[in-house]
Order: C-alpha cells, then sequence, then structure tokens
C-alpha cells in the first residue's frame, strides 16, 4: 500500500464519518463538528492530489497546498458564523431582546399559529 | 396580408383594443378611476367604426415594443366585432347607471374585458390572440365577482380555475401549431395552414376543441356559465354572454382548419354540439331564474354553433366562418339584449312591463329562429353547412327546443316580475336596448345577401317561411302542455353537474394532503440529507449511462 | 471555449471593479458611523450599476467574452474572469434588483433617530454589498476553485439576511439553511478536487478541452452538481428554503428568492455547458429535469395550501425554480446548433431574469401587505387591495408573469421551453410546464381574490405605507412583464462567447 493510498482511505473514513454526523446527529453544535470532520477529509484528499507534482521531480504540486489553506479559512470563517447562531439559538433570553425591533417594523411574530 | 398605406383604416384598426386599455390608464388617478364608469359607453366606439368602415384584408404589424402584434380584418371578423361591440355600448349605458358600488374598479374590470373581447376578433398571430383572449377570460373574473356575495364568489372562484384550464390547454395548443409552423411563424393563418401535415395536428386539435369549447361552454365543460351569468350584475352578464362568450366561437373560426376535411374530428364536435343543443334545453327548462333560463339557452345556441363549425369540418367546408360569424353576431344581440332587458324590468312599474316584455319576446323567439326576425335569416344560413343528414335534420329540430325554452324563460320573467318589485329603482334608460333590439331583428336582413348569396326576399317564400314556422309552432305546443305541469319538473341546481363534480373535492383534497405531507417528510433534516447522498449516487449512475 | 492563451480584452478591468467596488464600500461603512451608512449606499448602488451596464455594453458590443487576467498569469496558473452573454445578463439583473431593493429598504432599515444603534439597519447594507459582490464573483469567475468561494461568500452574506429581526424562528431556518448549505459546498469542493486529481487544472475554459468519459469524473461531476442542488433548494433538497425565504425581512427574501438561490444554479450550468459540454447523458438531463418537474408539482400546489403569503411565495419559488432546470435536457444540442435547443437557452434564462424581478417584487408587495395589517394570513387580508392598490396591482402583474400570461417574461419562458420540448419529443416536460401554469393560476387568483374581497371586519392599519417604497415594487413587476416584449426568437447576446 502506498503512502497516496493510505491517505486516500483515511481521507475517505473521515469524509464518511462527517457526512454520517451531519445526517444523524440532532444537535447543531454535533453538526457543526461533523462538518468539519467532513472538511477534513476533503483537505486531506487535496492534500494527496498534491503528491502529483513530485512526478515531475518537485515535491509536491503548489497549488493545491495553497487551495487547501483558502479552504480552512473558508471553513474556520463558515464554523464561527454557524456556531455564532447557535449560540444567538440558544441564549436564555433569544428573541426577546429584538422582539420590540421585530414589533416596531410591523410584524406579528407568531402571527400563523394564533 | 397586404400593408395598405390607408392611414385612418390602420389607426382604427389599432384603436379598437387599444382605447379600452389607454382608458385604463387614466385610472391610475384615483379621482378618473371613480368618474372612469360614465365614459364606458365611448370605449367601443372606434370598433364600431372599424367593423363598418375598414375595408376587410386591411391589416397592420404593430412594432415590437408592442409585441410585434398583427391586426387584420376580415369578413367574419368585422361582422363579430360590429355586433359585439354595439352590445358593449349598450352595456355600458346600462352599467353607468345600474352599477353604484366599487364603480372604479368595475370600470377598470370592464374595460379589460372589452379590449380583450374586442382584440381577439382582429388578431392574426397567436400571440396576439392569447394575449387578447387572456385578458376576455381572466378579467371577466372581475366583473363576476362584483357584488361579492358567497354566490358571486363561488361562481368567480369556478370561473378563473376553468379560465385558466382553458388558458393553459390553448396555450399547448399554440405551442405545437408553432412548432409545426413554417419557419417559426406564429401567424394563425401559417400555423392553420401547416396543420394538416404536422405530427402533432391530433393533439392539437384535441386542445383547440377542448379549450375552446370550455369558453363556449360545451357539454360537459360547461357547468361555469349558468352560475357566471347568474352571478355576475345584469350589464355584465349581458357582455359575458353576447360578446366574450365569442372568444371562444372566433377561435373555432380561426383555428379549425376548414380547408381540409376531417370527417372524424367533424363529426364528433358535431354531435357533442347537437348534445348540447339539447342539453341546454333540457335543463333550462327546469330552472326558476331567468338569467339561469337564458345561460343554459347559450349553453344550447353554443352547441348549435359547434354543430355548424363541426358539419363544416367534416366536409371541409370553407364558408362556415361567414356563416357561423353570422349566426353568433345575431346571437350577441338577442342573448345581450334579453339579458339587458331584465335590468330594464326591475326597474319598470308593472304597467309598463309589456313595453319591455313585448320586444324581449320577439327577440327571445327569435333565437329560436322566428319567421320575419333576425333569426330566421341566421338559421337559414346555417343549414348550408349542416346538409340535409341526421345531424342537419336534428339540428333543424333543435329549433323546437328553443322555442320551449324561450317560451319558459318569458313566462319565467312574468312570474318573477312582481317580486322583483320591492328592489329600490335604477333606471337605466331603455333606448340603448331597443337600439341592440332593433340591431338583432334588422342586421341579419341586411347582411343575409353578402353572406349565403342569395336575396333575403328568399326567406319570404312560403317553403322557407313554412320551415322556419313548423319548430317554433311544435315548441310552442311543448310548452303548452308542459308550463302548466312545470311542478313536475325537478328544479335542478345551476351548473347540474359541477354538483356531481363537487363530490370529487374530498378526492382532491386527499391528493393535495398527500403532497403536504410528502413535502413534511422531505423536509426532515435525517431525511433531506440522505437524499443528497442518494441524488450524490443517481447522477453518477446516470452519468454513467451513456 | 478554446482558451489556449487567455489575454485580457480592452474593457477587462470593469469586470474587477464590479467584483471590488461593493467590496470597497463595505470597507468604508466599517469605519463610518452606523448612521451614515445609508449614504455609503447612495454612492455603491449606482456607481455599481453603472459598472454593470457598462458590462453588458462592452459585451454587446465587442460581440465576445470580456477577459480580465488576474495578476497577469493566464491560467491554469494564474485566474481569469470573464463575462460571457449569459453573465453580463446575470450581472445586469443582479445590478437592478440589488438597487430596488436598497430603494425599498431605505424605509425598513432605517436608524432610530435617538438612542443607540440598532445593528440590523447596520448590517443590512453590509450584507447587500457583500452579496453583490459574491454575485458578480460568481457569474464572471472561471476557476472552480474561486467560485467555491464565491459560493461561500455568498452564503455567508445571505445565511444573516435570514435572521436579521432576530426573532428565535428565523435564527432556527437560518441555522438550517447554514447547515444544509455547508453540506452542499462541501460536496461541491470534494467534486472539484477529484477534478483537479484528475485533469490537474481547475479553469473551466482549459478543463473543456480535457475532461475524459470515466467514472471518476462522473462521481465528481455528480458531487458537485448535487452540492449546488443543495444551494439552489431544488426539490427535494428544498428543506431549508421555506423557513428561511418566508422568516427573512422583506427586502432579504427579494434577496434571497431572486437572485441566491440562481448563483447555485448558474453555476450548475458553468460545469455541464462550459466546464464539461457533451459530457451530461441523455440519462441525467432527464434526472435533473425529473427533480424540476417534482420541484414545479410539489412546490406548486403546497403553495395553494398554504395560509401565510409569505410562505405560499416561498414555494413557489421553489416551483419557479423547478422550470430552469429544463434547461438540461432541452438546451444540450445547442452547442450544434440546433434551433430548438437555442430556444430553450433562452427560454430558461429568460425564466430566471424574469422571476427574479416577479418574485422580489412580489416578496416586497407581501411585506408592505404585512406591515400595513400586522400579518401576513391569507385568509385575513380581505380588502387590502383598495387601501394599497398600487401594492396590489405589482401583485398582480407579477403574478401574472409567474403563470405565464403574455405579454411577461415568464410567457416568453414558458412558450421558447415548450415549444424546445415538443421539437425534442420530449412531450412530458410540456405537461409538467402547463400544470405548472395551471397550479400557478390558482395560487395567485387565490390571493388576489382576498385582496379584491371585502374586509370581513373593518380593516385596521397598523402604519402608513409609504408610495414611493410601493412604487419601487411595481417598477420591479414592471420590468418582468417587460421582459415579455422580446421577440420569440433565440437572443444572439445570451450566447455572446460560446
Amino acid at each position: 500500500m502506498t503512502t497516496a493510498t493510505l491517505f486516500g482511505l483515511c481521507s475517505s473514513a473521515l469524509v464518511g464519518l462527517g457526512l454520517f454526523g451531519v445526517i444523524v446527529d440532532p444537535h447543531p453544535l454535533r453538526k457543526i463538528l461533523a462538518f468539519n470532520l467532513l472538511g477534513s477529509g476533503v483537505f486531506l484528499l487535496f492534500g494527496v492530489v498534491a503528491r502529483r507534482g513530485a512526478a515531475a521531480g518537485l515535491g509536491g504540486d503548489p497549488v493545491p497546498q495553497a487551495l487547501v489553506i483558502t479552504g480552512i479559512v473558508v471553513a474556520f470563517a463558515a464554523t464561527a458564523l454557524a456556531v455564532a447562531l447557535v449560540l444567538r439559538l440558544f441564549e436564555p433570553e433569544a428573541g426577546n431582546a429584538v422582539e420590540s425591533e421585530a414589533t416596531s417594523a410591523g410584524l406579528e411574530v407568531d402571527g400563523g399559529r394564533s | 396580408m397586404t400593408m395598405l398605406a390607408d392611414m385612418p383604416a390602420v389607426m382604427l384598426l389599432a384603436a379598437a383594443p387599444a382605447v379600452p386599455l389607454l382608458m385604463i390608464a387614466t385610472a391610475i388617478v384615483p379621482r378618473a378611476r371613480e368618474r372612469l364608469i360614465a365614459y364606458l359607453p365611448f370605449a367601443p366606439v372606434p370598433a364600431i367604426v372599424a367593423a363598418i368602415t375598414v375595408p376587410h384584408g386591411t391589416s397592420v404589424v404593430l412594432p415590437q415594443a408592442l409585441l410585434g402584434l398583427t391586426l387584420e380584418i376580415d369578413k367574419p371578423g368585422a361582422i363579430l366585432l360590429g355586433s359585439a361591440a354595439l352590445l358593449w355600448m349598450a352595456g355600458g349605458i346600462h352599467a353607468r347607471s345600474s352599477i353604484r358600488e366599487q364603480v372604479g374598479r368595475f370600470a377598470a374590470w370592464w374595460l379589460i374585458t372589452l379590449a380583450g373581447s374586442l382584440g381577439v376578433f382582429l388578431a392574426a398571430d397567436m400571440i396576439g390572440f392569447y394575449f387578447f383572449y387572456t385578458l376576455v377570460s381572466l378579467a371577466a373574473y372581475g366583473l363576476v365577482v362584483h357584488d361579492d356575495t358567497p354566490d358571486a364568489r363561488r361562481a368567480s372562484s369556478l370561473y378563473v380555475a376553468l379560465a385558466l384550464l382553458g388558458e393553459a390547454l390553448l396555450f399547448m395548443a399554440f405551442v405545437l401549431l408553432a412548432a409545426a409552423a413554417p419557419g417559426g411563424s406564429v401567424l394563425i393563418s401559417d400555423a392553420v395552414a401547416a396543420l394538416s401535415a404536422s405530427p402533432w395536428r391530433e393533439p392539437a386539435l384535441l386542445l383547440i376543441i377542448l379549450g375552446f369549447g370550455l369558453k363556449i361552454a360545451l357539454v360537459p365543460l360547461h357547468v361555469w356559465m349558468p352560475l357566471t351569468y347568474v352571478a355576475a350584475p345584469t350589464p355584465a352578464a349581458a357582455v359575458l354572454s353576447g360578446a366574450a362568450v365569442n372568444a371562444g366561437v372566433v377561435g373555432l373560426i380561426r383555428f379549425l382548419p376548414f380547408d381540409t376535411a376531417m370527417p372524424a374530428w367533424g363529426e364528433a364536435l358535431a354531435v357533442i354540439g347537437l348534445l348540447s343543443a339539447l342539453y341546454g334545453v333540457i335543463v333550462g327548462v327546469t330552472q326558476a331564474n331567468p338569467k339561469a333560463v337564458l345561460a343554459y339557452s347559450s349553453i344550447s345556441q353554443m352547441g348549435f354553433i359547434a354543430a355548424v363549425l363541426g358539419m363544416g369540418l367534416a366536409t371541409g367546408n370553407t364558408a362556415v366562418p361567414l356563416v357561423v360569424a353570422f349566426y353568433a353576431a345575431h346571437h350577441t344581440l338577442a342573448k345581450g339584449g334579453l339579458f339587458l332587458s331584465l335590468g330594464l324590468l326591475d326597474a319598470r312599474s308593472p304597467r309598463y312591463v309589456w313595453l319591455v316584455l313585448l320586444p324581449a319576446a320577439v327577440l327571445a323567439l327569435g333565437l329560436a329562429g322566428l319567421p320575419l326576425t333576425g333569426g330566421q335569416l341566421a338559421k337559414m344560413a346555417a343549414k348550408g353547412p349542416l346538409g340535409d343528414g341526421a345531424i342537419g335534420t336534428l339540428a333543424h329540430l333543435s329549433a323546437a327546443g328553443s322555442t320551449l325554452l324561450m317560451l319558459f324563460f318569458l313566462l319565467r320573467l312574468n312570474t318573477t316580475v312582481p317580486q322583483n318589485m320591492a328592489k329600490p329603482t335604477i333606471n337605466p334608460p331603455a333606448a340603448a336596448w331597443l337600439v341592440v333590439a332593433f340591431a338583432a331583428l334588422v342586421m341579419p336582413w341586411i347582411l343575409f345577401p353578402t353572406i349565403v348569396g342569395a336575396s333575403w326576399r328568399h326567406a319570404l317564400t312560403h317553403k322557407e317561411l313554412w320551415s322556419a314556422s313548423w319548430p317554433v309552432i311544435a315548441g310552442g305546443v311543448m310548452a303548452a302542455v308542459l308550463w302548466p305541469r312545470r311542478a313536475i319538473l325537478r328544479n335542478i341546481p345551476q351548473g347540474d353537474l359541477l354538483i356531481l363534480a363537487e363530490r370529487c373535492g374530498p378526492a382532491a383534497r386527499r391528493v393535495a394532503v398527500a403532497f403536504e405531507r410528502t413535502d413534511d417528510a422531505l423536509r426532515q433534516w435525517s431525511v433531506a440529507s440522505m437524499c443528497i447522498v442518494l441524488l450524490v449516487l443517481l447522477t453518477a449512475l446516470a452519468l454513467a449511462a451513456s | 471555449m478554446s482558451v489556449a492563451a487567455v489575454t485580457a480584452t480592452t474593457e477587462g478591468y470593469l469586470l474587477v471593479l464590479a467584483i471590488m467596488w461593493p467590496v470597497a464600500g463595505i470597507l468604508v461603512a466599517l469605519v463610518v458611523n452606523g448612521r451614515n451608512i445609508e449614504r455609503v449606499a447612495y454612492i455603491v448602488l449606482p456607481i455599481g450599476f453603472a459598472i454593470a451596464t457598462a458590462v453588458v455594453m462592452a459585451v454587446a458590443q465587442g460581440g465576445q467574452s470580456q477577459i480580465y487576467v488576474v495578476g497577469g498569469w493566464a491560467p491554469p496558473l494564474g485566474v481569469a474572469l470573464r463575462a460571457d452573454g449569459i453573465s453580463a445578463a446575470m450581472m445586469m439583473t443582479t445590478a437592478m434588483v440589488i438597487c430596488a431593493t436598497g430603494l425599498f429598504a431605505r424605509g425598513e432599515f432605517v436608524q432610530p433617530a435617538e438612542g443607540p444603534e440598532a445593528r440590523a439597519p447596520y448590517v443590512f447594507w453590509i450584507l447587500l454589498f457583500s452579496i453583490w459582490s459574491a454575485l458578480n464573483a460568481l457569474v464572471l469567475g472561471s476557476d472552480l476553485f474561486n467560485l467555491y468561494v464565491a459560493l461561500e461568500l455568498l452564503t455567508f452574506a445571505a445565511v444573516p439576511l435570514v435572521c436579521l429581526k432576530g426573532q428565535k424562528e428565523t435564527i432556527e431556518a437560518a441555522l438550517r439553511y447554514m447547515l444544509f448549505a455547508l453540506i452542499g459546498s462541501v460536496l461541491y469542493l470534494l467534486g472539484a478536487v477529484m477534478i483537479y486529481g484528475l485533469y490537474g487544472t481547475l479553469d473551466i475554459g482549459l478543463l473543456s478541452g480535457r475532461v475524459r468519459a470515466e467514472p471518476a469524473t462522473w462521481i465528481a461531476a455528480a458531487l458537485m452538481t448535487v452540492g449546488l442542488l443543495a444551494k439552489t433548494a431544488l426539490f427535494p433538497l428544498h428543506l431549508w428554503l421555506p423557513p428561511a425565504h418566508a422568516g427573512a425581512p422583506a427586502p432579504g427574501s427579494a434577496i434571497l428568492s431572486a437572485l441566491v438561490v440562481k448563483g447555485s444554479f448558474f453555476l450548475i450550468v458553468r460545469i455541464w455547458f462550459d466546464a464539461m459540454p457533451g459530457h451530461l447523458s441523455f440519462a441525467a438531463a432527464q434526472l435533473l429535469a425529473a427533480l424540476g418537474a417534482g420541484a414545479i408539482l410539489v412546490g406548486s400546489v403546497l403553495a395553494l395550501r398554504q395560509q401565510r403569503l409569505k410562505l405560499m411565495i416561498a414555494y413557489s419559488t421553489i416551483a419557479q425554480l423547478g422550470y430552469l432546470f429544463f434547461i438540461f435536457p432541452l438546451a444540450t444540442g445547442f452547442a450544434a446548433g440546433i434551433v430548438w435547443s437555442g430556444l430553450a437557452w433562452t427560454g430558461s434564462w429568460m425564466q430566471l431574469f424574469s422571476h427574479a424581478f416577479a418574485k422580489a417584487a412580489m416578496f416586497m408587495a407581501a411585506g408592505l401587505i404585512a406591515e400595513a395589517l400586522g400579518h401576513d394570513r391569507i385568509a385575513d387580508l380581505g380588502g387590502i387591495g383598495r387601501k394599497l392598490p398600487i401594492t396590489m396591482f405589482a401583485f398582480a402583474l407579477s403574478g401574472l408573469s409567474l403563470i405565464g400570461v403574455p405579454p411577461s417574461g415568464g410567457f416568453v419562458a414558458k412558450w421558447l421551453l415548450l415549444i424546445a420540448t415538443i421539437n425534442e419529443g420530449q412531450w412530458w416536460w410540456a405537461a409538467v410546464i402547463v400544470v405548472g401554469g395551471l397550479l400557478a393560476g390558482g395560487y395567485i387568483f387565490m390571493v388576489l381574490g382576498r385582496l379584491l374581497a371585502d374586509p370581513l371586519s373593518p380593516l385596521v392599519i397598523r402604519g402608513a405605507v409609504s408610495r414611493s417604497r410601493e412604487l419601487v415594487a411595481l417598477s420591479l413587476a414592471v420590468c418582468a412583464v417587460l421582459l415579455g416584449l422580446v421577440p420569440l426568437q433565440p437572443s444572439d447576446f445570451l450566447r455572446i462567447g460560446r
């Protein structure tokens, strides 16, 4: 088994685990973690792909490495945003602080339920 | 398709649908909107002038900014346009004094319907035809719902549902026609000429007959008509029953290929038409409300028209469009006139009732072809295409049914008048109505020679007079026998088959609920995300299957 | 798209400007006081609009794609931006809807005159600029990874728009949208990584020459396509759309429904028509169209069953998105010069543009109605048409475009698509298109009937509705109608660059 295959299998496992977590885990925070696992799998795959450049005598193809860094930044931003939303959702006074703002703009909060 | 250098004629042609549309534009100003109703009678004036003065064959292609529509006037179109415009004018005069609430809104709907109703007679391309047809079909919703009673709401919902269905059927039909037309032409004449060789001929014809059949209320697509005409305010019912319904007639005239004999399609249409003619009479005599009787009479009359069109299609008779336009124009004036007379009766004191009833009686029996009325000529003209076979004989017999139905209408009218006396009186002027009634009586005599190529004196021979008389006499006898026994006629609810169709309501609701359940299930997180995985696999497999 | 050596065109700088100008707006907004951010918007919006117009003019006059090579490095090492006919048209639509939304939002997102600065107005404008920049990047990008970044930017800007008002329900909706979109983007990225592994490039132009039909390509393409479908909310992946689009404030809903979901659709078209032309199998095209058909039927029936106006409009969006996917079975012969494929190509884009205008107008109208009444229960809308005639007119016009009544962009779209289905011999899609129009007629008239009806009880109007905001909604609806005046032919502009 070459290292490339090994890393490929690892990344597949990560993707599979992440996907499983995203689908079945009911808690949003765990979903976010699973998403990160999924992302790591993809980045690992990208790292394996970078080995292509090795054939041309280089240590590795530089393009995927640059892209992986960008990807990690994007994934980090996504995680931050999602976590911020989860925090807002579980704030004990969620909704109350801003409710006056909502009603002043004329929208009934639970118009459909009454 | 010659573009004449005759500017006034071309301008008039374009003005016929454009003037009402421009009048609506003024409705943006609220004050103008409230006053718009006073000007309704003037909206159809350009159309009347165009119908009389513009030489047949004049056409105009509007710029692309106006959809690139082609308007063209031919003889059937001119006859239908003139009669419809006259009725719209009389209806406008009636509406001006009888509509008291929400006048701005009523006027806006009226003008849109009017523009569509007149435009369909002039449109020479499918896009323009569809545009005007949509205007007249969908805007009539606003007229039907005007009174905002529970009945009006039910009728208008049903109406708009079926109107949309008709729109959908015709959309598909026009697409099939356009797909087969040479060089992507959207001209109706090109598309119909290419129809007989089209690979989609059969579905196209089916859709055309179903789509326009809905508009002219062929049984069993007729359920909307009685409800709609009863619910609409009287002037609206008059123009809908007289003028707007002809959008369906002109559609069949324009889109059926009369230069190719198609016996199967033609005879099928004729048989359905005769069934409708008979059905309208049978259900109509059970109706207590005179408006409903008139609505069933329309179903019957439109059935007769469908029979004529069907026989024309079966034999490849290119004279049929003109004959049908002639017959339909008479129906426009007579039926519109009868509806308007209902509005007048509401307002008259009992002493003068006969002043309305008498002309109404002439109009009513004219629809049955009473000798010396315009109706006699209309029926005579229709005889040619109908032929002497079984269909022709049955169609001739249907005149007896029409007589019966019309006599019932007059008798019902007489019995319902006293009940209406308590109503606060509005007093629409009778003059406009008399003009329509007079036109129904006289117009056919003027046009007759140009339709069948024989002098009107031909109608006064003993043979023709007798031929027109005996169905009327037979109908009279039937009425004399049936009227005293009318108690045994069970009052069939308006819209008859609709009551059966409404039983399907729960089934439709179950389907909708099933859709809702599917949606609920798919919106579960785990289901939706499993769907993603599944779709990836499916897509990959589908990509491999090349 | 043969790109042996990509060189920049003279007006290529406009493309960078189109992406960077809104970003410049964000940077300025970050340093100015929150009360002045609206003034920044008045500068950013018109100039951004002018840039989009200039791009359209340049593309139309040149008759070819405008290209900019970032940093002078040609692909595969560098990244190129290119504006062909469809991207220019998308940019124009985006600019029009965003500027209209900006005008509309003036009344909704103002800083309170006294007291502390409110967060929502400040954030709204920044999100609006971000979406604009992201959408421009998305339609101009020609590198699969760059497009991924643009796609993520779009999502990150769109999600907070949902929960701007901060109620619990909307935060839940936003989170659901965010997480589902993340699955979509990670699948897309996985596909893109595989493509790089296979062909050593991510540039769309280079890929079109290198792609081979092999299992790994199919899996990569399937991952990318389905990932994007999740972001487009194509049935059955639409779970996030109704609560998100219905819960957002009216200007937000307008942007989300009109533009954001179209971004990922645009990318699917890029993949199948530019990166891998000719590789979409018949079965796969049928599968995509079948999902579209399911969207039309389920979305329309569900729209008919809704009791809340905004939810009805959201379900209508699901249905209307379905029509876009008929581009795959019908327009694939497009490159080969088959006439009706050209019709389907034009028809699909017309559907996209006219729906963008109509749906933005409709959400704005619904927002105004909700503002006036304090609720949006369809059953209790009676009589509001009399109080807000312009709003009702805007709703009606945009509704007619959705049904496909002439003259409207919706009619042109359906006409062209139907002709293509008939010529292509795929009449089953024609049946779905026609039934979809019928159902759309049902839900539009259901609401119009209520708007026109007499109120059950005397109407209580909670707040005055500004006339100018009503006119903004109306003008967008008029745009949808005016699109109906284009000739019923394949558009030359939309095929520039291919």
